[in-house]
């Protein structure tokens, strides 16, 4: 109690800066004049007394100094000083103060960009209860991977499993919403009951949905989301027991989600999953049918991930035994939530942040520089200052003080760059990475930047300062010459912080080469289809409207009909699963004749309902046979086309036209509808350039219409500027029809670049910013030792040196700063590159010509940086460098 | 020549307190006066560095102190105990006593006694 009272006090003092010794002045005055005069009674002169009684006091300055360090507290007083001090130092210096403050603001303000994007994307705590203890949960095939679980497994894992305390089903769905305004496409989950309360969400408004809603038959009922309750209702709480209409259905509106709601897919609307039950009646019993349905689980307490994943392989294995048709083969797969949102991101985040920090490092090299420079002006003043009784420790704290200003400024401008860099970041982040919407310099962030800070300030900070320490204070001082002792171990220590700027540098320019060269790869690589002059429109019917073929084939045929006579296009067909669009359906093939292979053995293409006009659109190459043509009819044989590897795999060596395959396994109750090949086409890059091409069937889409498909449409002019016309046709047909969405194709393949041209452009942005510091830092070095040299150099030309020998002498130096920097980094390059492997596309971590470019590209600018100082150095003219003797 | 000892800081202050104590308010003068007066001259302060301890009190909150009038009719500053003071040098006193009284006993057993 009593030391926090006597903090407080000094505190106080030091905030209000009651620092004056006023009162001690007057009491010890006092103390002497009463002295004195008892002094005086005792018989003294005036003048004795006195000087008795300021002898019996003591030493003034000793009181005074114990008093002000007890009223304050000293060691804030020292870095107040010290603070004062180094801002009056640096503004002495306004050159130096520039340029350090710059360099720095640019590494913090990377530093803290870099990092507010990783921040939201991996460390910010999703928006669910305990979100660390929620998995994902799929089933996998050794063919195709991940691909998500069948209803009926769903069930049984809920009631088998033990080490989960709560599972819920997700089940994608899309929804027309009409009867308001213009019809849009939206997008929800059908979800088992219990999700949000295993989510730990509750609706802002109304209810969550009750266990009953999971059978088959209940009511429909919908929760919204924040974003589709401001869009259509205008946040009204009135919503509550109004209906919306879904695919020409009323759901009854029975609550609202919060507005930080998120789901691992965009979510406008939750429905139970009786709801969907009740409407896919087919599917939800089918135990063999995976549709898009993950499933979620929450780890029970005390269970493990790895409890978990063997418990569940456990329950699978029983699974596939109990019901081989439909499991035979299948496994399962547990991922963290969050690896749902950030997905194949984070090695490149990674990468990223490491380059930033390298950036960082070589700032504070540069900064560091700067000092020992700046240093070697003042070593008399340090000198001087130690003389007069400055402990060591003193001097280090100041000089660490005067880094750390320096620093907080550079600190304050990279706020500023890390605004700007967060807006320019935002723009190359691909879609849908951050959970939380968009990243800003929030809490968490500004604490991240001031521990930058004061690293940074502790890392340019403290070689400088541990200089001092070895400072011979005697020689400084008795010496009195311009050449010190110092001189040389400054300029070592200076050319070690260049060769680890130049090294440094290295590495960040190999890790952009390589991107550079992936990149490079990957927009060479033949897509199998064409990118320009085609846009594409996805849409997806109304069930209800469109429950009957006819209905859905002559919804398209007149769609076709409509876009076809606009002006401008070339061509235009519909389909299925269109590359880039992320769609995709898979089913199992028979093909005549083959042996019947185990379950999950079967061959599993991808399969395209596309119409005629679909080859010539896309620009696919028809390799065999023929395409199809409007002969193709739903009356007419059935007929297919394959693509060159389902060709090559499963027809090597024969001519597959002619052959036939069938959809689904052989069944001895029905009558196989055998499809025949007449057509060969080259693969396509369904999924992006970097995957491998997969098998594919396509099927005449007359044959097979379906409810959602893409509109693709070729034109002479640009694509973009025909949407509204593509609108229009749309809603001339159908005005209740909703357009999901609308991109050209180029931009769907550039999205899909999206993590990769991010990483390239900031690896590129950094490697700039790092091979410009780290070009100064060699031209600082060179020239500073050029100037500090001026009187050898001018003895050597007087001596009949040539021009040219000093020139190459101190080029020379240059080169050899960056070779030793260039020889360290290339090994940690060799390193360091394997950690990006997985953003690489056909190039190796040690890509040989990357780095032999690299390399020599730093020596050029290493011989640039040297060139300077060298045409300084040949100009010395010998006598006025003599004159200085 | 007197052999002088050296006086610790925290012994100092509890000298402080029972000087106001018995004493009432006084300014520095007084109470350094009185603890050289009480030590019979056994204890030499260098008188400036009660200053010090006096504001650490005051600080603590065990004395608070105003300007005053002294004996010679100039401004002088009065020290008195406060009501934590009186508290904090009970307890002291206490502590002083426990503790000499333990040394005490130390001092007086022999080596018969423990046998």
């Amino acid at each position: 109690m009593r030391a926090l009272n006597r903090f407080f006090s000094r505190t106080g003092n030091f905030v209000t800066r009651r620092r004056s010794d006023e009162r001690l002045r007057e009491e010890l005055e006092q103390h002497v004049v009463l002295q004195a005069e008892e002094n005086v009674r005792g018989g003294m002169s005036p003048e004795e007394a006195r000087r008795q009684a300021l002898l019996k006091l003591g030493s003034i300055e000793v009181v005074r100094e114990r008093y002000s360090e007890e009223k304050s507290l000293p060691l804030l007083e020292c870095l107040q000083q010290d603070t004062r001090f180094a801002l009056r130092q640096l503004r002495k210096s306004p050159g130096f103060t520039a340029v350090a403050v710059l360099t720095l603001a640019l590494g913090i303000g990377a530093n803290t960009a870099v990092f507010s994007i990783v921040y939201s994307a991996l460390l910010q705590p999703l928006p669910y209860r305990d979100a660390s203890r929620l998995m994902v949960l799929n089933e996998t095939t050794p063919r195709v991977g991940v691909v998500s679980v069948s209803y009926p497994n769903f069930l049984d894992w809920r009631a088998q499993s033990h080490t989960f305390s709560q599972m819920a089903a997700l089940d994608a769905v899309s929804f027309n919403l009409s009867g308001v305004t213009e019809p849009e496409s939206i997008s929800g989950l059908a979800v088992s009951p219990n999700f949000l309360a295993m989510m730990g969400v509750q609706p802002v408004i109304g209810r969550d949905f009750e266990a009953a809603e999971e059978n088959q038959g209940t009511a429909p009922v919908a929760i919204l989301s924040d974003s589709l309750w401001q869009r259509r209702f205008a946040g009204d709480a009135g919503v509550l027991g109004r209906a919306i209409v879904l695919d020409g259905r009323d759901f009854t509106i029975v609550g609202v989600l919060p507005s930080n709601f998120v789901a691992p897919s965009k979510t406008d609307v939750l429905i139970p999953i009786g709801v969907w039950i009740t409407n896919n009646s087919e599917e939800a019993h089918d135990r063999g049918d995976r549709g898009d349905m993950p499933v979620i689980g929450r780890l029970a307490p005390g269970m493990t991930v790895t409890q978990a994943t063997s418990e569940m392989e456990g329950i699978e294995s029983r699974l596939a035994k109990e019901y081989p048709a439909a499991n035979d083969n299948y496994g399962v797969a547990l991922q963290p939530i969050r690896d749902v949102f950030v997905g194949q991101t984070r090695p490149a985040l990674l990468v990223l942040f490491g380059a930033v920090i390298f950036v960082l490092l070589i700032a504070c090299a540069n900064v560091a520089n700067l000092f020992l420079v700046r240093g070697t002006g003042r070593t008399k003043e340090m000198a001087v200052r130690m003389a007069l009784g400055a402990s060591t420790s003193r001097i280090f704290a100041q000089m660490l003080t005067e880094s750390l200003v320096l620093s907080v400024l550079g600190g304050l401008f990279g706020l500023g760059v890390a605004f700007a860099g967060v807006r320019g970041i935002g723009r190359l982040i691909p879609a849908g990475l951050l959970p939380g919407g968009a990243a800003g310099l929030n809490i968490p962030v500004l604490l991240f930047t001031a521990g930058i800070v004061l690293l940074a300030a502790f890392v340019f900070g403290i070689t400088p300062a541990l200089h001092w320490n070895r400072t011979d204070v005697q020689s400084e001082l008795k010496e009195g010459s311009r050449s010190s002792s110092a001189g040389t171990a400054h300029s070592r220590v200076r050319g070690a912080l260049a060769i680890v700027e130049a090294a440094l540098a290295l590495v960040l320019l190999v890790g952009a080469g390589l991107m550079m060269k992936s990149l490079y790869r990957l927009l060479q690589v033949d897509p199998g289809f064409r990118t320009d002059q085609v846009l594409t429109m996805t849409m997806s019917l109304r069930p209800d409207q469109y429950s009957k073929v006819p209905a859905v084939r002559n919804f398209w045929q007149q769609v076709l009909q409509r876009v076809r006579e606009l002006p401008g296009i070339e061509s235009a067909a519909v389909a299925t699963n269109t590359p880039m669009s992320g769609n995709h359906g898979r089913n199992d093939i028979t093909i005549e004749g083959m042996a019947q292979p185990r379950p999950g053995n079967y061959p599993h293409p991808d399969g395209h309902v596309v119409s005629p006009g679909y080859v010539q659109t896309l620009g696919i190459s028809l390799l065999r046979g023929r395409s199809f043509t409007e002969a193709d009819k739903e009356d007419a044989p059935l007929v297919a086309m394959i693509n060159q590897r389902l060709a090559n795999q499963f027809f090597p060596n024969q001519d597959p036209i002619g052959k036939r395959f069938m959809f689904g396994h052989p069944n001895t109750e029905q009558q196989p509808k055998w499809r025949t090949i007449v057509g060969v086409l080259g693969d396509t890059k369904l999924y992006g350039l970097a995957n491998l091409s997969r098998l594919e069937v396509y099927v005449p889409f007359r044959q097979a219409p379906s409810g959602q498909m893409d509109l693709l449409v070729k034109s002479r002019v640009d694509p973009a500027a025909l949407t509204s016309a593509l609108r229009s046709a749309v809603y001339s047909v159908d005005k209740d029809q909703s357009i999901a969405s609308i991109a050209t194709m180029k931009q769907l393949v550039d999205n899909s670049l999206a993590t990769r041209r991010m990483t390239l452009v900031l690896l590129g942005l950094f490697s700039a910013v790092a091979l410009v510091l780290g070009a100064i830092g060699i031209y600082g070095v060179i020239s500073y030792s050029v100037a500090q040299r001026t009187r050898e150099i001018g003895v050597r030309m007087a001596l009949g040196a040539p021009r040219e020998g000093v020139f190459r002498m101190v080029i020379g130096q240059g080169v050899k700063l960056a070779g030793t920097g260039i020889a360290i980094g290339i090994f940690a390059a060799l390193g360091l590159a394997r950690l990006m492997s997985s953003l690489l596309y056909q190039v190796s971590t040690a890509d040989f010509g990357t780095f032999t470019f690299v390399a020599v590209l730093l020596l050029l600018v290493a011989f640039a940086a040297s060139y300077i100082p060298a045409r300084r150095a040949i100009s010395v003219e010998p006598i006025v460098a003599l004159r200085y003797e | 020549m007197k052999e002088k000892t050296e006086v610790q800081q925290g012994t100092l202050a509890l000298m402080v307190l029972r000087t106001l104590n018995v004493l009432g308010p006084l300014h520095g003068y007084g109470i350094a006066k009185r603890i050289e007066q009480i030590s019979g001259d056994l204890l030499s302060v260098n008188q400036g560095t009660l200053y010090p301890v006096l504001l650490k009190l005051e600080q603590e909150g065990s004395i608070a102190s105003d300007w005053g009038s002294s004996e010679n009719n100039r401004r002088a500053r009065f020290y008195r105990l406060t009501r934590a003071g009186q508290k904090q040098l009970r307890a002291e006193t206490e502590n002083w006593e426990k503790t000499t009284t333990i040394i005490a006993r130390f001092f007086e057993v022999k080596r018969e006694d423990l046998a």
